[in-house]
């Protein structure tokens, strides 16, 4: 299991805690890495809401209202094309937040957020984040790490993009998904990951047959369940293991206390 | 030809500035920051010659200073195990090298590459980021560009993922426009087929078109671009959008 899950099951099910992992801030890798002073000042900040499959968190330049702290959900960061063909850019799940331009000072951004995989998150205003911003250093600090992160993983899809096969990127997508979730199942249709790939569905398909052929996977109808991590880590690109390794760098994950 | 700055006769030690700092406000970073910063910096800044090929920094290296170009352009790229490379992002005049050293990261998985040969000035990390502690006007600039540079690298991998080589090539090229004084373009077909990640004879084919429409001329390693709006035409959306986007962030145009 890897570190990121196994600090999970260890926040999740701390003997105080009363609430699951979905309503539990220290779900969240950035809020459980907040500093003991941060931590209580923005518990009355944050609000936790529901994030189901599809949902726009910002559309592309419209000034953002909210940033999310995803806990159970995973978020997808997509361009689409004037011509209506997406790419997803990158991915944003319980290690991190979802609207840093709030922050970088753009206040939008050209490409849109949307809920990839349904859950629970916990929402800030954007006037309370800009207010933490500016106000407190370790905070800026663990934002702009973990904005490099995201840096190094949308640099990660634009070579990969150009460089690997479907089958490659297929993995890549499953193992970033699959970290940012606990257990080892997705619920997710060919058509949402033909578009978050840029690809045709029957790609896609195809990708998932050759996956399942090899024991890798078992897809069905929207169901997929992992059954080879390791296998899945072989067969993917290196981009996987480049951002893996930068966000294990950059955001080591905080026992929670 | 000595930078700014940097008097030779002293052993290397600085004479006075020119007042308005000239040199320095090629880079438009620099030209932007607010009064008196520059003044503040300028004892740590040294001029710099950047070659072509260079690497400032190696993938996984620390960015022990950054670099604000003035006529060079820095490429940032991905140096694949197979020996690929790809460059996700464009660093000229408008930007700063090395965001990591900021971004509290000090390190990144790419490699700064020197693509075009020119001048730039050097900052010791220590000192940018000890001016950019608590949030501020100069780390809202920085941030701003970081944002900027996101914006571009996103349009590279959507562009990546679903454009032409022929859409990605005039793509390239008005990028290079941008960061460039002149109407020319110092690259070999090579060198684009290392930037865009695509074989030679992608790019030859590429220009070969563009030149039998009249948009640029090339001869060995120069392309000089005759009509800008040919180019825009048969680029992608990217361009513009990536652009357009640099234009809402930052206060000073990209060159033409």
């Amino acid at each position: 299991m890897s570190d990121r899950r196994l600090a999970q099951t260890r926040s999740a099910f701390l003997p105080h805690a009363v609430t699951d992992a979905a309503s539990n801030p220290l779900t969240n890798h950035l809020l459980a890495a907040l500093p003991k002073p941060e931590w209580e000042r923005w518990q009355s900040q944050l609000k936790v809401v529901d994030l189901p499959l599809g949902k726009v968190l910002y559309e592309p330049g419209v000034t953002l209202a909210h940033v999310y702290f995803p806990t159970t959900a995973i978020v997808s960061l997509l361009y689409v094309m004037e011509n209506g063909a997406s790419a997803e850019i990158a991915v944003v799940g319980n290690e991190g937040i979802v609207g840093i331009s709030l922050f970088m000072g753009g206040e939008s951004t050209p490409s849109r957020a949307v809920v990839q995989s349904a859950g629970q998150g916990f929402q800030m205003t954007a006037e309370a984040m800009k207010d933490e911003f500016n106000r407190s250093g370790p905070v800026l600090h663990l934002l702009l790490r973990y904005t490099q992160a995201l840096i190094t993983q949308m640099a990660q899809t634009a070579v990969c993009n150009r460089h690997h096969t479907l089958d490659q990127q297929l993995c890549r997508w499953l193992l970033l998904s699959l970290d940012r979730l606990s257990g080892s199942e997705l619920l997710m249709t060919q058509e949402l990951i033909a578009n978050m790939l840029g690809v045709r569905r029957e790609g896609v398909t195809e990708s998932a047959l050759k996956l399942q052929n090899a024991g890798l996977i078992r897809y069905s109808r929207c169901h997929i369940k992992v059954l080879d991590r390791a296998g899945l880590e072989r067969r993917s690109c290196e981009c996987y293991a480049v951002v893996k390794k930068e966000y294990d760098r950059l955001l080591p994950v905080q026992t929670a206390t | 030809m000595a930078g700014a700055g940097v008097d030779r006769d002293h052993g290397g030690m600085r004479s006075p500035l020119p007042a308005d700092f000239a040199d320095a406000r090629q880079n438009q970073l620099l030209a932007a920051l607010p009064s008196g910063q520059l003044e503040r910096w300028w004892p740590a800044f040294e001029p710099v010659d950047l070659h072509a090929g260079e690497v400032l920094c190696e993938a996984g290296g620390i960015w022990t200073s950054v670099i604000f170009p003035r006529t060079a352009i820095v490429s940032l790229t991905y140096l694949a195990r197979d020996g690929a490379t790809t460059e996700f992002g464009v660093v000229g005049n408008e930007g700063v090298v090395g965001i990591a050293a900021f971004m509290s990261g000090q390190a990144a998985p790419s490699r700064a590459v020197v693509q075009r040969a020119g001048q730039g000035l050097r900052l010791n990390a220590q000192v940018l980021r000890d001016t950019l502690q608590h949030a501020g006007p100069v780390l809202a600039l920085l941030l701003r560009y970081t944002q900027s540079l996101i914006a571009q690298m996103v349009q590279t991998a959507a562009c990546n993922r679903h454009h032409s080589i022929d859409q990605q090539f005039c793509r390239r090229l008005l990028m290079g426009l941008d960061r460039s004084p002149t109407c020319e373009i110092h690259m070999t077909h090579e060198a684009m087929a290392n930037l865009l990640g695509v074989r030679r004879e992608g790019v030859t084919a590429a220009a070969q078109r563009l030149q039998g429409a009249g948009a640029i001329r090339y001869h060995r390693g120069h392309i000089e671009v005759l009509d800008r709006r040919h180019l825009e035409q048969r680029s992608c959306e990217c361009y513009a959008v990536a652009r357009k986007e640099y234009e809402r962030l930052m206060p000073l145009p990209l060159a033409a």
